[in-house]
């Protein structure tokens, strides 16, 4: 991990003396700051701000810099994001740059009535004069500093290494940065900004890149790519390929090379309960218990049975006691003899008894024979003429005349299921014979029927459907009145318009010839729809998908809209550990290739290798043996160079840009991140650096002229 | 405020001994603050126009465009894309993946092409 923030509070800011300079390295992501002279700054920490509210007591508060997440739970901070004082590399809020200067020097352990010290602040090439003059009065004003310098953290960082030997006194510093990447030429030690050139274009955005994708990846996991989590990763798995292509191709084709390459990302997961099968002594125990039940039931309804034939019988035992009896009553006592039972007559008490003997043939489970009388018995009024018949029998005839017509419905359908059984049946015998004579035939021509008739069915879902436009695409497929009518349908709008606006123009002959009134008729709304064709249609296709199942137990039936079909199968599918896994492959190495090709993210500018062929030929005085010094160093530094493999990658690149021959050395700064600001310390405590500062007095005097025209002049040292 | 809060000094004190000018004076509470100019207005105001073409400035420095052939990559993989979809715009690299583009939802469609910038911006 190459940034580690710093945020202890310094405690020996009282040893310094006035003269000794504080110096800042200001850069887009981080900001460090220290004594003039040190080897390492004193406090580093992300050149952001949030400003949270306080969850309990509701006060907004400011937090500079990143923090031990688990702290932040105290605040909400939904409702504001951390902020920078930078758009693009320049600062322009100077609000929330007060902040993180308050915060840096409050850590630096600043405890007097001002910062007495002077100044040396990093700022980005040829900064806008505004943004300079701001900075300064924030710094003069508000915080009391006696003078300020200002200088390029690249220039730093190279003269640093220069001082090391890692470069000559001219080369080429190739600065890929956080929000942007320049390339500046070195000439006798001192920066040519003439021939300077800036992209914009840096690990911020290479860091969203991935993001992005990661995100459109898996939008599951959405939530999981944090700003700060997917930094990590780029930082810990991005590399450069040396060339994009092949090395995509290797991806593609899924070599095992590619498989090696790919990192893969677990998130937390927890596998669902799975339900264990019942053990075989569960099963018999819930079978006992099953036919225990059914059993009690059995026993119930048998208990049941048994007591409403003893009741049935009883009161059949009753009935014919009664009718006994009523045999010895004389005629006239009837009625009376007959008033305690609730009975009135005896032929009640007859009925009443057939009645129960019939429920208890019933119940005792003997088939009451319920004997299908001969149809001339039961249709005997049928064959009687109308006028013969009393007004019940007319009554009678109607009901008659209505069973028979049903019930001889009823036989003929039954005769037509029996015919189509048998003709089924006939078919698959021969099915058969021609399968048993040769199978591979069979099964082809059978495949070659299914399929026919497949598509047939299918074109006229879709004629029916729409015009038989889709091209595969039918979810975000237009819709609008043309897709919603099917083909007759359509045809009949199209008829009925052209009606309408064809009348009335020259000679109306409409009427003349006998087919001109057939369009009547396919105007009509009648003849838009006949299913019958597709049924039968369908019905076979079944039949025949049905048989290839039999015949062939590999085949699978062609699913109606697969489509749906792939999308719904996922949802249903359990989820798995491989769920949880996100998979970096390519997206390793093409997010920092948008260094070399900015256009990926539609910035339409020159790449990192470009570049350096743009600076040379923007350089005043060109020579190719300027050309070749300026080659043999090229300087990388800056945080979104420490991706593996951009030297190569660089040096292949500016070989394809420079003349045959030419000498190219590529070397990487000591420490990309740090020299900036080590290289800045170096000069502020050398004893030319008062010399190139500039006083609150002088800016307020000579106004400012003084900032505008300002410039570090580098080869002092 | 919790007790672990205040020992990491998380939040900024309101009140700093260095300062001349503390921050609630400057920018008092409830009254609007001048809006900062974005790098854009900084540009604009500069009058880079006027400045003699000659001398490095904060535009004239910026890169031209690509003069190098553009390679195409897929959109949603990353590989060489030798197609692309009239309906979607997007690029891809084989079959598929065009089945994979033509069943996306239209709101991912945008975001892959707002990728490369590519996106329909309504205004």
């Amino acid at each position: 991990m190459p940034f580690i923030s710093k945020i202890q509070r310094q405690t020996d800011y009282r040893r310094f003396p006035s003269s000794t300079p504080i110096v800042i390295d200001n850069g887009a992501s981080y900001f460090r700051i220290g004594w003039a002279g040190e080897p390492e700054p004193r406090v580093i920490f992300r050149n952001i701000v949030q400003r949270p509210r306080h969850k309990v007591t509701g006060e907004t508060v400011t937090i500079v810099g990143d923090h031990d997440v688990a702290l932040l739970r105290y605040f909400d901070c939904t409702r504001s994001g951390p902020r920078s004082a930078f758009d693009n590399n320049v600062v322009y809020q100077f609000e929330i740059m007060e902040y993180i200067l308050d915060f840096a020097f409050d850590r630096l352990g600043a405890d007097g009535s001002k910062i007495d010290h002077p100044i040396l602040i990093t700022e980005c090439v040829c900064n806008p004069f505004q943004s300079r003059s701001k900075m300064a009065e924030l710094l003069f004003d508000t915080y009391g500093v006696p003078s300020i310098a200002y200088g390029v953290d690249a220039a730093f960082s190279y003269k640093y290494n220069q001082h090391h030997g890692v470069c000559n006194k001219d080369g080429l510093a190739i600065c890929p940065g956080f929000m942007t990447t320049h390339v500046i030429p070195f000439i006798d030690g001192e920066p040519e900004y003439k021939g300077c050139c800036r992209t914009n274009i840096g690990g911020y955005h290479i860091t969203d890149y991935l993001k992005q994708l990661l995100s459109l990846k898996y939008p599951h996991h959405m939530a999981r790519f944090t700003w700060e989590k997917v930094e990590d990763l780029k930082m810990e798995h991005c590399y450069i390929a040396l060339d994009y292509m092949s090395e995509a191709r290797l991806f593609q084709n899924g070599t095992k090379e590619a498989e090696d390459k790919t990192r893969s990302w677990q998130l937390p997961w927890v596998p669902p309960p799975t339900e264990e099968p019942p053990s075989e002594e569960e099963i018999a125990r819930k079978a006992a218990i099953k036919e225990k039940q059914g059993q009690r039931l059995r026993e119930m309804a048998e208990a049941k049975r048994s007591s409403r034939i003893n009741e049935l019988e009883n009161e059949s035992h009753g009935l014919e006691f009664l009718l006994k009896q009523l045999e010895q009553v004389e005629e006239h006592d009837i009625r009376s003899f007959l008033s305690a039972t609730g009975y009135v007559s005896r032929k009640e008490v007859e009925s009443a008894l057939l009645k129960v003997t019939q429920s208890l043939q019933k119940a005792k489970g003997e088939q009451a024979e319920f004997e299908e009388k001969p149809d001339a018995e039961r249709f005997h009024l049928l064959n009687k003429p109308d006028h013969e018949c009393t007004p019940e029998e007319l009554k009678m005839k109607k009901r008659q005349v209505f069973l028979k017509s049903t019930s001889e419905g009823r036989q003929r359908a039954k005769q037509k299921r029996h015919e189509e059984e048998l003709e089924r049946e006939r078919r698959n015998q021969q099915d058969e014979q021609r399968r048993s004579k040769n199978p591979e035939l069979y099964k082809e021509q059978l495949l070659a029927k299914y399929k026919d008739l497949s598509e047939k069915v299918e074109q006229r879902k879709r004629l029916k459907t729409n015009g038989g436009q889709t091209n595969g695409n039918n979810i975000s497929g237009n819709v609008g009145r043309g897709e919603r009518l099917n083909a007759a349908q359509r045809e009949r709008m199209r008829l009925l318009t052209t009606a309408a606006f064809d009348r009335g123009k020259g000679e109306d002959t409409f009427g003349a010839r006998d087919e001109d009134w057939q369009l009547y008729k396919l105007m009509s709304k009648d003849n838009d729809d006949d299913d019958e064709g597709p049924d039968a249609d369908e019905a076979e296709l079944a039949r025949l998908t049905s048989r290839l199942r039999e015949v062939d137990p590999t085949f699978v039936p062609r699913s109606e809209n697969g489509n749906s079909q792939s999308l719904e199968t996922p949802r249903t599918r359990p989820l798995t550990e491989e769920d949880f896994r996100i998979d970096l492959g390519v997206e390793r190495f093409r997010c920092p290739e948008i260094l070399f090709r900015p256009n990926w993210v539609g910035i339409d500018q020159a790449g990192l290798d470009e570049m350096a062929g743009v600076s040379l030929r923007r350089l005043p005085s060109k020579s190719i043996e300027l050309e070749e010094r300026l080659t043999s160093s090229i300087f990388l530094t800056g945080g979104s160079s420490l991706f593996p493999g951009m030297s190569e990658r660089l040096e292949a690149g500016i070989r394809m840009i420079t003349p045959c021959g030419s000498p190219i050395r590529v070397v990487k700064a000591l420490n990309p991140t740090l020299d900036a600001w080590r290289g800045a310390s170096a000069y502020a405590a050398s004893p030319q650096f008062p010399a190139q500062t500039f006083s609150k007095q002088e800016y307020y005097e000579k106004g400012e002229d003084v900032v505008r025209r300002y410039q570090f002049r580098y080869h002092v040292l | 405020m919790e007790r672990e809060v205040i020992q990491a000094e998380l939040v900024l004190p309101n009140k700093l001994s260095f300062k001349r000018v503390q921050m609630n004076e400057k920018y008092p509470k409830g009254q609007p603050r001048g809006r900062w100019k974005h790098l854009k207005q900084i540009i604009q105001a500069e009058n880079y126009h006027n400045y003699p073409p000659d001398e490095p400035n904060y535009v004239n420095i910026e890169s031209p465009p690509s003069m190098h052939p553009c390679k195409r990559i897929c959109d949603i993989t990353g590989y060489e894309a030798p197609y692309y979809d009239p309906r979607t715009n997007l690029r891809y690299a084989n079959a598929e993946i065009f089945k994979q583009i033509r069943s996306l939802p239209n709101e991912y469609v945008q975001r892959y092409l707002a990728l490369r910038n590519a996106a329909v911006v309504l205004k």
